[in-house]
């Protein structure tokens, strides 16, 4: 019939004015996160200088014996060697070293403890959540469902899913939050025997992390702190001689991967507002075409004889 | 083929009522092997709970999702979406012929929601936390994820059981007219509160399907360009549209066909008309939102991301020319290939973002393990088992009202036995039952 489409615009425009109030409200709070992410009052964390890193892998070790992880032997059952972040190891050491003589380089992965993380963003229970007061992204098990989404959304590719067995976890790096609640400093910082990896605030590191670009101009890659506003900004934060995309650190540019992507489907559920609003024009609509329906429904009881089906 | 081709449309063979699939029986051969599928599909996902899902499945670190999630949920929920894409046609924009395929379409949702949200269970890691579904405060609000889980749960449980309740109180009414009564007044109630759960059923998919797509979004530029784009929901939720036509009508086409019905070409052409429409509006949307991303350069690199790009859209747009054709000629054969065409291209396009067209690593590779796959096929087999025993113990196959006469004939000289309260209303003449004295009762 043409009179739906009128009818539809009617409705929507009744509630128009609904619709409008919820869509300031909604922009007024994407305003404030436009701003870029919080930093956490006491955000902590990692600044690691690939220049001075000589690839000893003592903080691969370091990390799974101060969380208390057997390990990862599973290579060749002798040599704690594994090829990569898993359900074993929080922290990794890798080598970049391309064929053409350009400059190699270590790099320590973990998690990156985005100030805006990914992972937190698309987890449906909120296992995966950032601590407001220090930005750690903890993983909590007793809401965790197992879907596996953290893998998918990190663009870091850090959390990793235990493969085998009837209970599951997700293993990430929690910067050693035992360790900290006892005034120890994180397992991989502990034991770095050039001071590579520290641990500290991140406003610190930063700093810190600058003065080493000013003492030595040239020797860092675009003389940039990778972290620093590097996906909304990170708290572990890196130096590097090479190109970080080498390293595994993709460029994301300053928006955090969230805000870059989840822009609009954040505005259509603010508070529930513009599905609201459809819900109510489409109950207008469908209400006059279930009473049509049903009339027509009856006439046709009556030609046939047969018992009217809906 | 002549069956199919034929295409002397009669006045009488005009559908305006949906009957019960009669004189064939529920258990055959085909029954048997799906519930063998289906109980070997349910054994293995004992295994699976107690061994975990590395041994198991194909999945690994850089594909973290297999075909559980990315085939039985996003694949063919959209071509279960059904009830929301057929449904809007007929209450929301009244196009009332489509009416005699709402019962198909809400029970090939039904069945497609309830196979993948079981599937969905099992492929959870630690599915005994799904208990937090029940706190609303602890949801995630803007995490797509937790929109899809949640409300594709809802809708299947509420609205689109709901939605089913009618033939069911059907049988009901026509088993025992003791029950007349009270079914009679459930019906009252339900056709009361039905405006409400229809948009429901309306609002509910469309924001779960197209959260679908947003489920990608968050991979950033791991998943190709031709792919990844802020307009993937609104593909997304378009893709399942014209594929959920496809899956009604083409399954219509095909029960026609197997159980010898008749068609009726008013309606189907009416279906083709319409997917049609959304097909060309889809493809037109997809490649403009190539082009202004200036991403089309990629569809022209000789690599397999390119192959898979094309072989969707000649799909998908071949079937929606197959079917503009059908309507005109009234071929009904050109009619099927179209909708299969066009809803397996849809099938690819939706399947291609996590997995074809997903790139993790260079080095990253996944291939369902043979587990994976039977788990996979048993609930599709699950599926389609429900399908067929609903066809034939309810009314929801559309057909011509001398079918229904037919089968009230068949049921009485063939089946005897069967305490015969009467498929209708009024008399076989017409005669009102309650004033001549059936010898039945």
């Amino acid at each position: 019939m043409a009179i739906t489409r009128r009818e539809l615009i009617t409705t929507i425009a009744m509630t128009g004015g609904t619709a409008a109030v919820a869509v300031t409200v909604g922009t007024g709070t994407l305003h404030a996160e436009t701003e870029g992410p919080r930093i956490p009052s006491a955000a902590v964390g990692l600044l690691y200088d690939a220049t001075v890193c000589i690839g000893c892998k003592a903080c691969v070790a370091a990390c799974a014996e101060a969380n208390g992880e057997t390990p990862d032997t599973r290579g060749d059952s002798l040599h704690q060697a594994p090829t990569d972040l898993n359900d074993l190891t929080r922290n990794i050491i890798k080598l970049y070293k391309p064929t053409d003589g350009t400059p190699a380089s270590f790099v320590k992965r973990q998690c990156m403890h985005c100030l805006d993380p990914a992972c937190a963003a698309g987890c449906p229970f909120q296992a995966l959540h950032k601590d407001l007061e220090s930005g750690i992204v903890y993983w909590t098990a007793d809401k965790c469902i197992g879907c596996r989404y953290c893998t998918i959304t990190c663009p870091y590719h850090v959390p990793r899913f235990q493969w085998v067995g009837y209970n599951p976890r997700v293993t990430k790096c929690e910067l050693c939050s035992h360790r900290l609640a006892q005034g120890l400093k994180p397992g991989c910082t502990s034991v770095c025997p050039t001071g590579a990896v520290i641990f500290g605030p991140r406003t610190v590191l930063l700093t810190e992390g600058k003065r080493r670009i000013k003492e030595t101009p040239g020797r860092y890659y675009k003389d940039k702190v990778y972290g620093e506003t590097d996906n909304g900004g990170t708290q572990s934060l890196y130096l590097s001689r090479v190109p970080f995309d080498d390293l595994g650190l993709p460029e994301l540019g300053e928006e955090s991967v969230p805000e870059k992507t989840l822009r609009w489907q954040r505005r259509f559920y603010q508070y529930f507002a513009l599905p609201a609003l459809l819900y109510a024009g489409l109950v207008q609509v469908i209400r006059k075409s279930v009473k049509g329906h049903v009339e027509e429904a009856h006439e046709h009881e009556k030609e046939t004889g047969l018992r009217a089906q809906l | 083929m002549s069956a199919i081709t034929t295409s002397q449309f009669k006045t009488e063979d005009r559908w305006e009522r949906a009957v019960p699939v009669f004189g064939f029986p529920v258990v055959t051969r085909f029954f048997l092997v799906l519930m063998a599928l289906t109980l070997v599909a349910l054994v293995l996902t004992g295994y699976r709970e107690l061994a975990g899902l590395g041994p198991v499945s194909g999945m690994n670190d850089a594909f973290g999702w297999g075909i559980w999630k990315t085939f039985n949920v996003m694949v063919l929920t959209a071509l279960g979406s059904g009830a929301f894409a057929v449904g809007i046609a007929a209450w929301v924009f009244r196009r009332k012929k489509l009416h005699a395929l709402m019962r198909m379409a809400l029970l090939t949702s039904f069945l497609a929601y309830a196979s993948g949200l079981l599937l969905l269970g099992i492929d959870a890691g630690r599915p005994w936390n799904f208990y937090w579904i029940v706190f609303p405060w602890k949801w995630n609000m803007h995490s797509p994820l937790a929109e899809v889980a949640i409300c594709m749960s809802i809708y299947a449980m509420i609205p689109l059981a709901v939605e089913n309740l009618p033939p069911v109180l059907e049988r009901l009414w026509y088993f025992d007219s003791r029950l007349r009564p009270g079914v009679e007044k459930m019906e009252k109630h339900l056709h009361s509160v039905f405006p409400y759960v229809i948009a429901l059923a309306y609002l509910l998919p469309g924001m779960h399907q197209s959260s679908l797509g947003a489920l990608m979004l968050l991979a950033g530029e791991r998943v190709h360009p031709l792919w990844q784009s802020p307009f993937l929901p609104l593909l997304y939720v378009w893709a399942a549209c014209f594929m959920s036509f496809g899956c009604v009508a083409g399954c219509t086409m095909l029960c026609c066909l197997v159980w010898k019905r008749a068609m009726d070409m008013d309606v189907l052409d009416e279906a083709a008309r319409i997917t049609c429409g959304l097909i060309y509006g889809w493809a037109a949307l997809r490649l403009l939102d190539i082009a202004f991303r200036e991403q089309l350069g990629t569809a022209f690199h000789f690599d397999r991301f390119a192959g898979v790009f094309w072989l969707e859209m000649l799909m998908i747009v071949g079937g929606g020319y197959l079917l503009q054709r059908s309507v005109r000629t009234h071929e009904r054969d050109k009619m099927f290939m179209g909708y299969v065409l066009s809803s397996v291209g849809g099938m690819i396009y939706r399947f291609s973002p996590t997995t074809l067209a997903f790139r993790p690593n260079p080095q990253a590779l996944y291939f369902p393990a043979t587990i994976e796959v039977l788990v996979s096929l048993g609930f599709i087999a699950m599926g389609v088992a429900g399908f067929l025993f609903a066809v034939k113990k309810f009314a929801i196959l559309p057909g011509p009202l001398y079918l229904w006469h037919d089968m009230a004939s068949y049921f009485r000289f063939r089946r005897p036995y069967i305490r015969w309260t009467g498929y209708f209303k009024y008399g076989f003449f017409g005669e009102d039952e309650e004033l001549t004295n059936n010898p039945h009762e």
